[in-house]
């Protein structure tokens, strides 16, 4: 692996981009090398109290790993169950001869995030060998620790039963048997030994010389009161368990990865040298994608065994490696995201890799929608109504509202203009109220583009300026209209991609779209919200306080229940909203009164000086609002807004309360239902909990590197 | 000038970002137009969405009506079946999303009598909470989802119900080696802590009971069975009570070795007969939904089965079962707007009543002999009128 110092291309582009300013961080001072055991004086063991805490919690911490290892990995757990659905929780009844299009996403999402990474990320300095080391040799400790606090496995006899002793066979006469039954004595002399040691020290003053006794002494007992917890179990209970050596010999696999861990760890460490493990970097994202690289390579190689649910069948082969269904589809994704984020860092400093960022934003936003529509639905476009209408219409608009764009943005228009705009508005406005009444039959989306052309010709002044500029504004119109008019003809179009309910997927599929759409509407409401509470109009005050308040007011499974169960009720006949569409509806109006109030926040930080300055310039409200205000209010609230992100993609579970299949409610009702795994469901929630956990910390971990990047809370 | 581009460029985003919220809000508006459209038998909602399905059954109905459900199954192709999604035996939820079970195969045996076809079903599995308010907005058209006919739903709720396809009832659990039998009685059980989920009738019944047998006893609830059958492994629970099918489908899979449970008393307390649920006033689609419950039970009463319905067919062995398989020219399923062999094709793709019940109950250890859901000829409940 090559090591390389930060990344010079950072530096020019970022003086460029206003979002990404980059402070150098100030120099610490150089902290002295200590050894382990110096460290573990002065950080553990330095006094009585700290000791004993010490103590404490190291065997609070052992007791709860042991406890939650026995019951991940006890014979009782049927993870057949989690294998066996490992599809079905993640896209419910998704057809598996269309698997490729849920894959086609994923890539899709892998290769736009390597080329963020790579093309905009401002990656720093990266990990420092030191700290890597470290945490690959902790690691393989933490592996090993694992493997040995782990109980024995118990007997199987050939029906896969788990074999009992015989009553009155207790293993009392060994050792493992003696330690077991007198465990509680054994643990409470240890700590009883503990406590008398710390006074000892105390008194002999050992504490403020900073002898080494202490951590010596304190260390052998707690390495006693593991070895206590850990023989215990081998003398234990009604259950016939194997020996020592081949409970270690079943987890030879284990032992292989702790080894390697520990040993490339300790190959860094040793083989640099102090100087050199300071002072030089990988790139975290090489850090990623070498744990990726393991994990999939232990796809090929260990055999985590091959569970499906097959025409009818269940295919069960527990020495066998995954399918290759899931192995060759990982291992493609894992290599478009090297590929694309080496592309990305090597377009970077490249006038092409600049003019790529904003159209990669754009395609951000884009994404959502088209991998919905376009590739996981299929849509059957139907092509003579396509040719008839849609292409006209979308034609029309384009030309006729490219028209009128050019016509408004000339720079001396002037109050024709804003009359011609305000027109426009009231044609568009009336147009709706047709609508209501049913007036003038006009497909839907002829009265949205309208009200689009409405909304750009009031802003169009704004963007007045010579031909170049004009002709911007009269492209970004166009390219609107034709991205609308083409999602609004894939919305329309039935799927042909066929399942046996009626919604095209659920599981952990549901939760992402349901999250990924909630932020997308519900960001530019909050946005709104915001500036109109802070707005200087009382009827726009009114209203924005009026919302926020309700809905913040009203709890957020009330909201589901109406959008999912009852609000078709007060459709009109025949009319209907699926339930991922009402799903959606109910978070984002809840989560658009959060954001507005997070926003708020943020719009409160912006000093005045600001808006003076945005007004001596000679700005607009909109402009100032835009180019100013906006910006750095949506910096500050960086922390909240992103903690109602996080809050907002846990809360999707209350799905599985209002009757969706989300990921909770296949792990928790569906599986424990099906006969063949009748009853098991602890699990599945212990699996659910698990992947949930992995998306939040991600996105907590990378909030916080975006907020050290914009210097929030040191401005 | 590059400095007036980036304004300008992040403006459009924005601005494009608008338009897309819009295009989805443009989805919730014109979505619900494609269901009308689809949905609706005369399609008025002018160019939006061209409506497809309707020739094929314009000749074999002729009485047309506004309102008519069958007519607006028979355009959609397609039936809507609400369906539990998790209760065992009845209708599971495969790995792959598929449903299987006694009630599935009936929404299946429905769609065969309606299109000849027992894979045109779209399986909505619905919440007991949920289950009446989409047959109500019509997003189901039929339950098939372990509900209970009682008076209240058939009134206050505004549901009707289809002829019982499985008499249930509920019934208590306990360990042999606790000394209860099958021919324990719920006097036996007095000061036992009794465990059920929270919410149900269940609850209320086993109280009943208990109070109708002069006896005192714990009650317990829990969220749900999982939960219940969980506690009465650990020994929390004496006796466990709910639907004799469930408790069956318990012992048949939860069991452990070397425990041996028993279900009594013989006799339920309480009924529960589970069958069709649909709208009120649809006449036309519950005559289709009955019907082919009682066609599976007369191929039953005659032993026409899925694999000689054929045989049957070309040779009837009576004049009823020409009618019903649609061989003889008094046949009765064009005056119900459906092909003449209807029946034949649910016989043939889903089976008689007998095989839908033994392929998904025998395995969980419901037999039909002496209990309620044999037929009327061995003593049982399982009754279907004559074809005629």
């Amino acid at each position: 692996m090559t090591s390389t110092m930060g990344d010079p291309a950072a530096t020019p582009a970022a003086t460029a981009d206003l979002w990404a300013q980059e402070r150098e961080p100030a120099q610490k001072p150089e902290e002295p090398s200590l050894s382990a055991g110096e460290w573990l004086g002065r950080n553990l063991f330095s006094s009585p109290v700290n000791s004993l805490l010490t103590v404490v919690f190291t065997l609070l911490v052992l007791l709860a790993g042991r406890g939650l290892l026995n019951f991940t990995f006890s014979e009782e757990r049927v993870w057949r169950a989690v294998k066996t659905n490992m599809r079905f929780l993640f896209t419910h009844a998704y057809p598996q001869e269309q698997y490729a299009r849920v894959w086609f996403c994923v890539g899709a999402v892998a290769v736009l995030s390597g080329l963020s990474i790579g093309l905009l990320a401002k990656t720093g300095r990266g990990i420092s060998m030191k700290k890597l080391s470290m945490n690959l040799m902790a690691a393989g400790g933490a592996i090993a620790v694992g493997i040995l606090l782990r109980e024995p496995s118990a007997t199987v006899d050939s029906e896969g039963l788990v074999v009992h002793r015989e009553p009155g066979t207790a293993l009392d006469d060994s050792f493992a048997g003696w330690i077991d039954a007198n465990s509680l004595a054994l643990l409470g002399l240890l700590l009883a030994a503990n406590v008398a040691l710390a006074v000892w020290f105390r008194y002999q003053g050992v504490y403020l010389r900073g002898g080494p006794e202490p951590r010596t002494a304190h260390g052998v007992l707690v390495l006693a009161s593991a070895a206590v917890l850990i023989v215990q179990q081998y003398g234990e209970g009604e259950i016939v368990r194997e020996s020592f050596g081949s409970a270690m010999a079943d987890r030879a696999w284990w032992w292989l990865a702790a080894a390697l861990l520990g040993a490339a760890g300790g190959a860094l460490w040793f083989g640099l040298g102090d100087a050199r493990r300071r002072n030089t970097f990988v790139p975290a994202m090489y850090v990623f994608f070498g744990a990726g690289a393991l994990m999939v390579l232990s796809a090929w190689v260990y055999p985590w065994g091959h569970y499906a649910f097959l025409e009818g069948e269940f295919i069960s082969e527990p020495g066998s490696t995954v399918a290759m269904t899931t192995k060759l589809p990982w291992t493609v994704m894992l290599v478009l995201l090297v590929a694309s984020f080496e592309a990305g860092r090597a377009l970077r400093a490249t006038p092409a890799g600049r003019r790529l960022r904003v159209p990669l934003n754009l395609l951000w936003v884009l994404a959502p929608f088209v991998l919905y529509w376009a590739v996981l639905r299929d849509p059957d476009l139907d092509w003579d109504h396509v040719l008839s209408t849609d292409i006209p219409m979308a034609l029309f608009f384009a030309a006729f509202g490219g028209l009128a764009v050019w016509f408004l943005a000339h720079p001396r228009i002037g109050e024709v203009g804003r009359v011609i705009a305000v027109a426009l508005v009231g044609v568009a406005v009336l147009n709706w109220v047709a609508a209501f009444f049913g007036w003038y039959p006009m497909l839907q989306k002829a009265r949205i583009s309208f009200l689009l052309l409405a909304v750009v010709a009031l802003l169009a002044h704004n963007f007045a300026g010579d031909r170049t500029h004009r002709m911007r504004l009269v492209v970004a119109w166009v390219a609107i209209m034709a991205v609308f008019h083409w999602l609004v003809t894939l919305v329309n179009s039935p799927s042909t991609v066929d399942t046996p309910t009626d919604a095209l997927f659920g599981g952990f599929a549901t939760t992402l779209t349901v999250a990924t759409f909630t932020l997308l509407l519900a960001f530019p409401m909050g946005v709104l919200l915001a500036l109109a509470r802070t707005s200087k109009l009382p009827i726009f005050r009114v209203l924005a306080t009026a919302y926020i308040e309700v809905f913040r007011g009203v709890p957020l499974i009330t909201l589901l229940f109406f959008f999912v169960l009852i609000f078709n009720l007060f459709l009109p006949g025949g009319m209907s909203l699926t339930d991922i569409a009402g799903a959606t509806i109910g978070f984002a109006l809840f989560s658009a009164a959060y954001l507005a109030e997070n926003i708020r926040g943020g719009l409160q930080a912006v000093r005045r000086g600001q808006y003076e300055a945005s007004d001596a310039v000679g700005f607009s409200t909109v402009q100032r609002t835009l180019f100013i205000v906006l910006p750095q209010a949506l910096r500050v609230s960086i922390p909240p807004l992103v903690g109602q992100v996080i809050a907002t993609f846990k809360e999707t579970s209350l799905l599985a309360v209002a009757g969706m299949f989300d990921f909770l409610r296949i792990a928790d009702k569906v599986i424990s239902a099906q006969s063949e795994f009748l009853g098991v469901k602890r699990e599945g929630l212990l699996f659910v909990s698990f992947i949930y956990w992995i998306f939040a910390y991600n996105m907590s971990k990378h909030s916080q590197r975006i907020e050290k990047r914009l210097g929030v809370g040191e401005r | 000038m590059s400095k007036n581009k980036r304004p300008l460029w992040r403006a459009l985003a924005v601005l494009l970002a608008l338009t897309l919220v819009a295009a989805s809000c443009g989805d919730d508006g014109d979505d619900p137009e494609v269901t009308a459209a689809t949905e609706a038998a005369a399609p008025e909602t002018g160019d939006e969405e061209p409506a497809d399905a309707t020739t094929t059954v314009a000749d074999v109905v002729d009485d047309t009506q506004d309102g008519d459900i069958l007519e607006t199954i028979l355009a959609r192709g397609e039936l809507n079946c609400g369906v539990s999604g998790s209760a065992v035996a009845f209708s599971e939820t495969q790995p792959d999303g598929s449903q299987t079970g006694f009630d599935a195969d009936y929404c299946r045996a429905v769609a065969a009598a309606l299109f000849g076809d027992a894979e045109a079903v779209e399986f909505t599995p619905l919440t007991a909470a949920e289950r009446f308010t989409a047959v109500q907005t019509g997003e189901v058209d039929v339950l098939m989802r372990n509900t209970t006919w009682t008076q209240s739903r058939d009134t206050e709720v505004g549901m009707d119900f289809g002829p019982t396809t499985y008499y249930d009832g509920q019934q208590l659990m306990a360990r042999e080696g606790d000394g209860f039998s099958g021919g324990s009685q719920v006097a036996d059980i007095a000061g036992a802590v009794v465990c059920t989920n929270a919410g149900t009738t269940t609850e209320q019944n086993v109280a009943d009971a208990a109070e109708a047998a002069g006896i005192e006893i714990e009650l317990t609830t829990f969220e749900d069975f999982d939960q219940v059958t969980e506690n009465f492994i650990n020994d929390a629970c004496d006796v466990i009570t709910t639907d004799g099918s469930a408790l069956v489908g318990r012992k048949a899979n939860q069991q452990p070795a070397g425990e041996n449970w028993v279900i009594f008393p013989a006799t339920p307390i309480s009924k529960e007969p589970l069958g069709p649920t649909y709208g009120q006033n649809q006449s036309r689609f519950a005559d289709v939904v009955n019907w082919t419950v009682y066609a599976t039970i007369i191929a039953d009463e005659k032993g026409i089965t899925s694999a000689n319905v054929a045989d049957m067919a070309a040779n009837p062995p009576d004049a009823e079962a020409a009618r019903l398989l649609g061989a003889a020219d008094d046949e009765q399923q064009s005056n119900m707007g459906l092909a003449p062999d209807a029946f034949y094709q649910v016989i043939l793709q889903v089976g008689n009543y007998d095989e839908i019940y033994s392929r998904h109950l025998n395995p969980v250890g419901l037999t039909r002999e002496g209990s309620a859901n044999a037929g009327w000829l061995d003593g049982g409940l399982i009754y279907a009128p004559p074809a005629r």
